[in-house]
């Protein structure tokens, strides 16, 4: 590789590359402000002066901005020379001129990129006489706080809001020294990757709102590796606490996954932890009571109930707690599973060993590098890293081709766009797979729709599927891999899985437990359920039925950090650790495993799920050996990884699923009405839905139709309706939505779990005057 | 001397087509048709046409450093965005003859093969672009413009752009992101927006007075072209007189025209025969100052670059010595101050910390250390803005601490401005 | 110029990242302000609709231009340059009148019929200086007297 030197010291770098990129990779720290390795070069700030001698030519030395000038072979470049030097200090004077001087209270201190460019570069003293210019702010929501005063102008938030992140609703406005980063109006930011803001602004204009409630000083903040426990991208991130309680969440780049950013999901869900329904003592009969006493009661009653012990583990759980359940169940010959209902058991298994088959899943940045892509469902919620990533696949000039029922927000990018019924997703994958393999049948009628994504597919180097567990069939699951083998090897395959550490829970399952064990449920046939951080009482589709078999149990068992429904009903409530206050293993969607440490503990007692079920054994006589050899008799050679480590693949066998074995759940009631879809929105996962400023964000309980079939039913955005399955029914009102597919009522999560329905279920309308 | 760029002119009454074509107007069409693309290129090289828009640079050079085989859509802009203090010669053009810049735009795009132009025209001047656009209409009726025109096989589309406004958007770079509806913000120098200019594609701009030259050029040669100058200048040139001159305005003269010939002959002289010359900015608001011993300097490029200044776009606003150069300097930083775009930290923040000092200065608050201060913080606004803005925009300030050096410190000892009583009896 | 309606109608059938919607922008700033006077925030929501862009992206230029108003202007604009040529010969001077005349700091209205008395960068008009854009018309040179027989037609003319 070539070099040139800065300041006598060689550094190399890659064709293409300038002085400032080729020197922070070097390690060598040139003063910067509008430079972001994430947003490249602008040569806006005009601090990153240098001086070059050019070699081999009668040019004069020249002060030139390292993050425009290329690195050439041979280059001497000075830092220190004294011209440039005094470049750095009159711009840091000029950005101080109208700074405020309010470093002692700023959100930003300790951390601000600023004051450690001002420190490096600039004069001490000041000799501007004039007055400071001043901004009004903006209320940009509850998750960003606003602080114009104290903007350099560097434009690293709206490069990175509109140009990165693709929003529309943050700008540059004004010009000259007026220049006034904001929306048109007050009101949230809307780009679900907002929060980024927060660490890209390097200095406080955009600080994070949450955090400010509770402040504490950066430099105070105890924090470890951890991983983000709101989607199965698994995100690596940096959370900070103080005093024994969280205060904030910030990325912590890996360069294969979340880079330099994460979601606002995985920045503001942490707030479930400092819930103040969130469950810190145990719970006798809905007595407050001690750990020892809890684990006693729960030990006596697991005795009675013998081989009729159940138990439910979860995709949020990580692969210590899920493996020691199984094992206590093991033991006690009683089924486990690490699932709540029994068709998202199926869909994840299958999609699982898919991924394992085809052995093609790409990480994030990976992602951003392909260029087509079939997408089904939603990413932005159920994944919003992924979505990031394919916004940077378009930037790069990818084509999207999207299927969906309901809202997905990426389709603003998508260059073919259709909207499908839940039940006719497969059919259309099935339709797709024969034109491309070019077998249509006489009597497909193969819609321009099919044509052009075929086409599409077919052109790409290098075809990405796409699928949400959650919001598919086995069997579309199964016809989006086929689609992918088609391409073969050439096509890549994703699937974004029901929680943090599906991809764990489902290595840890057997198909058809989960139905087998709500059966046994709703037989009588288990007296004693444990539920280790799953929330059965409010699955959509079984739900109402985990409610209704609930009375057959004599003794419910929960272990949760969270006040959820079945935790509400719990005769036995045992509390754990949230995820920053334990060490475990998730594995992401990938099958990478990762570690994440314990940032901090709270000042009461909080055991992890691994340590409970631990000594739940013990008093039963019975000690299980540690999570760490139960997860090596499971996968054979498998060392967790360490926290702060890129992580690990799991390697597992490849599940043994055969299709057969995945159909045995019902099918779709099939009447010809309406089909329930889920319709989501970013706070939407089990443990967001606790952060107050999250849910503030919202959007309204309402049944979304899209114009053509509300139309057809005389409906009207406002109308009142009342939706209906057998047995239960919720009253709404309508609005129109034409990202909703026909005959389809798009309905939030809420409705469903009350209506004990899941996505693509049969569902009834009447409208109500 | 030939009139050549007025010779249409009539700001009352501009011609219509059928008198601009009884006129001799259009007549270049047939000739540039004839002729290959690149030969026109060449001639108008050949002539040392060079760009009248600030920076001087050859037309023929830009043109053939294009290449010819620059991928299309390739793109001409005729920049008339004209907000240069002291500057109002493109007014002249678009109100007085608007065919003449319609047929110096359709040679000029058919020299480059471009097959759309846009001549972006400053929002103060929307009452001529109003014009403009009519004799666009006109020619395009007449099959001047549009597919195939004047059965030449060539296709040629022409917008007006009007501005929304402001001086940074006749910045090249920045009036195609004016174009595009972005921000105007400057770009980078590299890509240059020859080969990446309009939506990434090949795209050339002229300020309209160098265009309104090639039709000239090419009916009557290069060689007729540089023998209209004088004092080794060539062809002629819109000179504008202001500030305390008798008869402001504009006036075609050659190239090479010594200064005191414009101010003293063509603009009467000083306005008030009794006072004397204390100096002129000879190219417009973003040149160094001209002292009296200037006055037999020869304007164009070359010579006035000698001299220490720039021709910029060939406007002398005249300072007499009733003109305080304090505040004239003033006035302009705050101007320039005014008008930065913002995107750059030296431009944005260094010229309101300049109007600053000088303000107080000016006032008689200034202190013994601010000439120095100034004069450092101009060293590097001038060399690290990201435009060429604000280097412009400190150039009559710098030169001012040299040329009007005790000024400045009559100024800060006597803590107030000598000029006071004058400029009371101007009013 | 093309009037906003026309404007609507072209772009409608355009992709949504069509160069096209972007470029018409400022147009269609300018054609709606040639009715309206000046754009209040309904006007700018109105020009997002009508080139698909978002509400934020258009004040981005909105504000970034000095002849897009965003402020209520009288039914005459009168700008007065301040640059160097018309400066010195009295521009300040001028500019102090009109604010005195009308009882209103520049940009503002003392009454619903009052003109809107702008300072502007140099006009191009410096052969004619001290000067004036009247509604887009050349005035100048001015002086005081002049400048208030100006304002008080403006104010007194339907
Ligand atoms: C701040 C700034 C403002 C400018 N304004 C104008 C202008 O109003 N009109 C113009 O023709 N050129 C202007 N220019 C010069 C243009 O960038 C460009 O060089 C010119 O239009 C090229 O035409 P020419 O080669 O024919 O002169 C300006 C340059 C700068 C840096
Ligand atoms: S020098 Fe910088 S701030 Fe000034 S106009 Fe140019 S880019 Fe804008
Ligand atoms: S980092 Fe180079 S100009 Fe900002």
């Amino acid at each position: 590789m070539d070099t040139f030197l800065i300041d006598g010291q060689s550094v190399t770098f890659e064709p293409g590359e300038n002085i400032l990129q080729a020197a922070l990779e070097a390690d060598i720290q040139i003063p910067h402000f509008c430079y972001h390795a994430a947003l490249g070069s602008l040569g806006a700030c005009r601090l990153c002066a240098v001086e070059i001698n050019p070699k081999d030519s009668d040019k004069n030395a020249r002060v030139v901005m390292a993050c425009l000038e290329p690195a050439q072979k041979g280059l001497e470049v000075s830092l220190s020379a004294a011209a440039a030097q005094q470049v750095r200090r009159h711009v840091i004077e000029l950005l101080m001129i109208n700074h405020p001087h309010d470093c002692p209270i700023c959100d930003e201190g300790g951390e601000c990129h600023l004051q450690e460019m001002t420190v490096a570069c600039g004069p001490s003293y000041r000799r501007y006489r004039g007055n400071k210019r001043t901004f009004p702010n903006q209320d940009l929501g509850p998750l960003i706080h606003h602080e114009m005063n104290r903007c350099i102008t560097c434009y690293r938030c709206t490069r990175f809001y509109q140009d990165y992140a693709l929003g529309n609703d943050l700008g540059a406005m004004r010009l000259r020294n007026e220049v006034y980063f904001g929306r048109f109006q007050d009101g949230p930011l809307e780009n679900p990757f907002a929060g980024n803001l927060v660490e890209i602004c390097p200095t406080g204009v955009f600080t994070d709102a949450v955090f400010r409630q509770h402040f504490a000083r950066t430099w105070d903040l105890k924090t470890a590796p951890s991983i983000c426990p709101h989607c199965s991208v698994g995100c690596n991130t940096l959370p900070g606490a103080r005093d024994g309680t969280l205060r904030r969440v910030r990325n912590r780049a890996h360069q294969e996954l979340n880079r330099w950013f994460i979601c606002d999901r995985g920045r503001y869900g942490h707030q479930y932890s400092e819930h103040n329904t969130r469950p810190l003592s145990p719970r006798v009969s809905g007595i407050n009571t001690d750990y020892r006493s809890a684990l006693a009661a729960a030990a006596r009653k697991i005795q009675a109930a013998a081989e009729r012990t159940g138990g439910i583990g979860s995709v949020r759980e990580d692969l210590e707690g899920n493996v020691m359940l199984r094992s206590l169940l093991n033991d006690l010959k009683g089924i486990f599973t690490a699932f709540n209902d029994p068709e998202l058991e199926a869909a994840t298994l299958t999609a699982v060993s898919r991924m394992q088959e085809l052995d093609n899943t790409p990480h994030l940045a990976a992602l951003e590098q392909i260029d087509a892509a079939l997408i089904t469902g939603d990413l932005t919620v159920h994944a919003p890293m992924i979505d990031l990533a394919l916004r940077q696949a378009w930037r790069n000039g990818a084509k999207l081709a999207m299927l969906h029922s309901s809202v997905a927000p990426l389709t603003q990018f998508a260059s073919t766009a259709a909207t499908v019924a839940p039940r006719e997703i497969h059919d259309m994958l099935t339709q797709l797979y024969r034109q491309i393999s070019r077998q249509p049948e006489t009597n497909d009628a193969v819609t321009q729709t099919i044509k052009t994504i075929a086409a599409t597919l077919s052109q790409a180097r290098q075809p990405l599927m796409a699928g949400v567990v959650e919001t598919s069939t086995a069997q579309d699951i199964i016809a989006l891999a086929e689609l992918a083998k088609a391409f073969e090897p050439a096509a890549q395959l994703i699937y974004v899985l029901p929680g943090p550490n599906a991809y764990g829970a489902a290595l840890l399952s057997a198909a058809g437990d989960t139905v087998s064990l709500l059966k046994a449920v709703e037989r009588g046939e288990v007296q004693t359920l444990i539920v280790a951080g799953s929330d059965p009482f409010s699955e959509p589709r079984s739900g109402a039925r985990w409610r209704v078999a609930r009375q057959k149990i004599n003794t419910l068992i929960v272990l949760d950090c969270i006040a959820t429904a079945t935790a509400e009903a719990a005769d036995i409530l045992i509390p754990v650790a949230a995820w920053p206050e334990r060490s475990g293993t998730f594995v992401n969607y990938e099958g990478r495993a990762q570690g994440f440490s314990t940032v901090f503990h709270r000042p009461e007692y909080l055991p992890s799920t691994a340590d409970i079920i631990s000594e739940i054994s013990r008093l039963l006589e019975n000690q299980l050996c540690d999570a760490a050899s139960m997860l090596q008799d499971s996968f054979p050679g498998f060392q967790a990884p360490t926290p702060g480590t890129p992580g690990v693949q799991i390697s597992a066998q490849h599940l043994p699923i055969r299709n057969n074995e995945l159909m045995q759940t019902e099918p779709y009631s099939s009447d010809n009405g309406w089909q329930a879809a889920l319709t989501s929105w970013l706070g939407d996962e089990p443990l967001a839905g606790f952060s107050p400023a999250l849910t503030e964000l919202a959007p309204p309980d309402t049944a979304l139709i899209n114009p053509e079939s509300a139309a057809r039913a005389s409906l009207k955005s406002g109308s009142s309706v009342r939706l209906w399955n057998s047995v239960y029914s919720v009253e709404t009102c309508v609005q129109i939505n034409p990202s909703v597919a026909n005959e389809t009522i798009a309905i939030p999560r809420s409705m469903l779990v009350r209506l004990g329905i899941g996505h693509g279920d049969s569902l009834n309308l009447e409208q109500l005057v | 001397m030939e009139a050549i760029l007025t010779r249409h002119l009539d700001q009352d009454n501009p011609q219509n087509l059928a008198a601009y074509q009884a006129t001799g107007g259009y007549r270049s069409l047939n000739t540039a048709f004839d002729l290959k693309p690149e030969k026109i290129i060449e001639t108008v090289e050949a002539a040392n046409l060079r760009g009248r828009g600030g920076a001087g640079f050859s037309c023929g050079m830009k043109w053939r450093l294009r290449g010819a085989d620059a991928p299309s859509p390739r793109y001409l802009v005729c920049n008339l965005d004209e907000s240069e203090p002291g500057t109002f010669k493109d007014r002249y053009l678009l109100y007085g003859a608007p065919h003449a810049i319609i047929e110096s735009v359709i040679v000029s795009a058919f020299a480059l093969q471009a097959e759309r132009a846009f001549i972006f025209v400053r929002g103060e001047y929307a009452k001529g672009g109003h014009r403009l656009i009519q004799a666009i209409r006109e020619a395009e009726t007449a099959g001047l413009l549009g597919r195939n025109l004047g059965g030449s096989g060539f296709d040629l589309h022409i917008d007006v752009h009007l501005s929304g406004g402001r001086y940074i958007c006749g910045e090249e770079t920045a009036q195609i992101n004016a174009i595009e509806g972005k921000r105007p913000n400057p770009r980078p120098k590299i890509p240059r927006p020859s080969t990446h200019g309009l939506w990434g594609q090949p795209t050339t701009t002229n300020n309209v007075e160098t265009l309104v030259n090639v039709p000239h050029i090419l009916m009557n040669g290069a060689e007729w072209f540089r023998r209209l100058g004088i004092n080794g200048g060539c062809g002629t040139k819109l000179f504008c007189i202001s500030g305390k001159v008798k008869h402001p305005g504009v006036f075609e003269l050659p190239c090479g025209t010594p200064a005191r010939e414009l101010i003293y002959k063509h603009a009467g002289g000083l306005d008030n025969d009794e006072r004397t010359l204390l100096g002129f900015l000879p190219g417009g608001a973003s040149t160094p100052f001209l002292l009296p011993q200037h006055l037999d300097v020869p304007m164009d490029f070359d010579p006035v670059a000698e001299a220490g200044s720039r021709l910029g776009t060939g406007s002398l606003i005249i300072l007499d010595d009733t003109t305080c150069p304090i505040e004239t300097v003033l006035n302009l930083t705050r101007f320039f101050a005014r008008e930065s775009c913002g995107f750059c930290t030296p431009c944005r923040d260094g010229l309101p910390y300049l109007v600053q000092i000088l303000n107080a200065i000016a006032t008689g608050n200034g202190s013994a250390d601010d000439l120095a201060l100034l004069d450092e913080l101009c060293s590097t606004i001038a060399t690290q803005s990201f435009c060429a803005f604000a280097p412009g925009a400190v150039m009559p300030l710098v030169s001012s601490l040299k040329d009007f050096h005790e000024h400045y410190e009559q100024h800060i000892i006597t803590q107030r401005c000598p000029f006071d009583a004058s400029r009371k009896e101007a009013v | 110029m093309t009037d906003i309606d026309t404007l609507q109608k072209d772009l409608a059938n355009l992709p949504p990242d069509h160069p096209d919607r972007r470029e018409a922008a400022v147009p269609a700033m300018l054609s709606l302000q040639s009715e309206t006077g000046y754009l209040d925030d309904a006007a700018i929501e109105k020009i997002a609709e009508v080139t698909g862009l978002s509400s934020t992206e258009i004040e981005e230029l909105a504000t970034f231009y000095s002849l897009i108003y965003r402020c209520p202007t009288g039914r005459h604009i009168v700008q007065i340059c301040d640059s160097v040529c018309c400066s010195m010969r009295g521009a300040d001077q001028l500019l102090t009148a009109a604010e005195n005349y009308l009882g209103a700091p520049l940009g503002g209205l003392a009454s619903e019929c009052a003109p809107t008395v702008l300072p502007s960068i140099c006009l191009g008009l410096c052969d004619k200086a001290p000067a004036a854009l009247v509604d887009g018309e050349a005035a100048g040179p001015l002086n005081r007297t002049l400048l208030e027989t100006l304002l008080k037609r403006l104010q007194t003319e339907e």
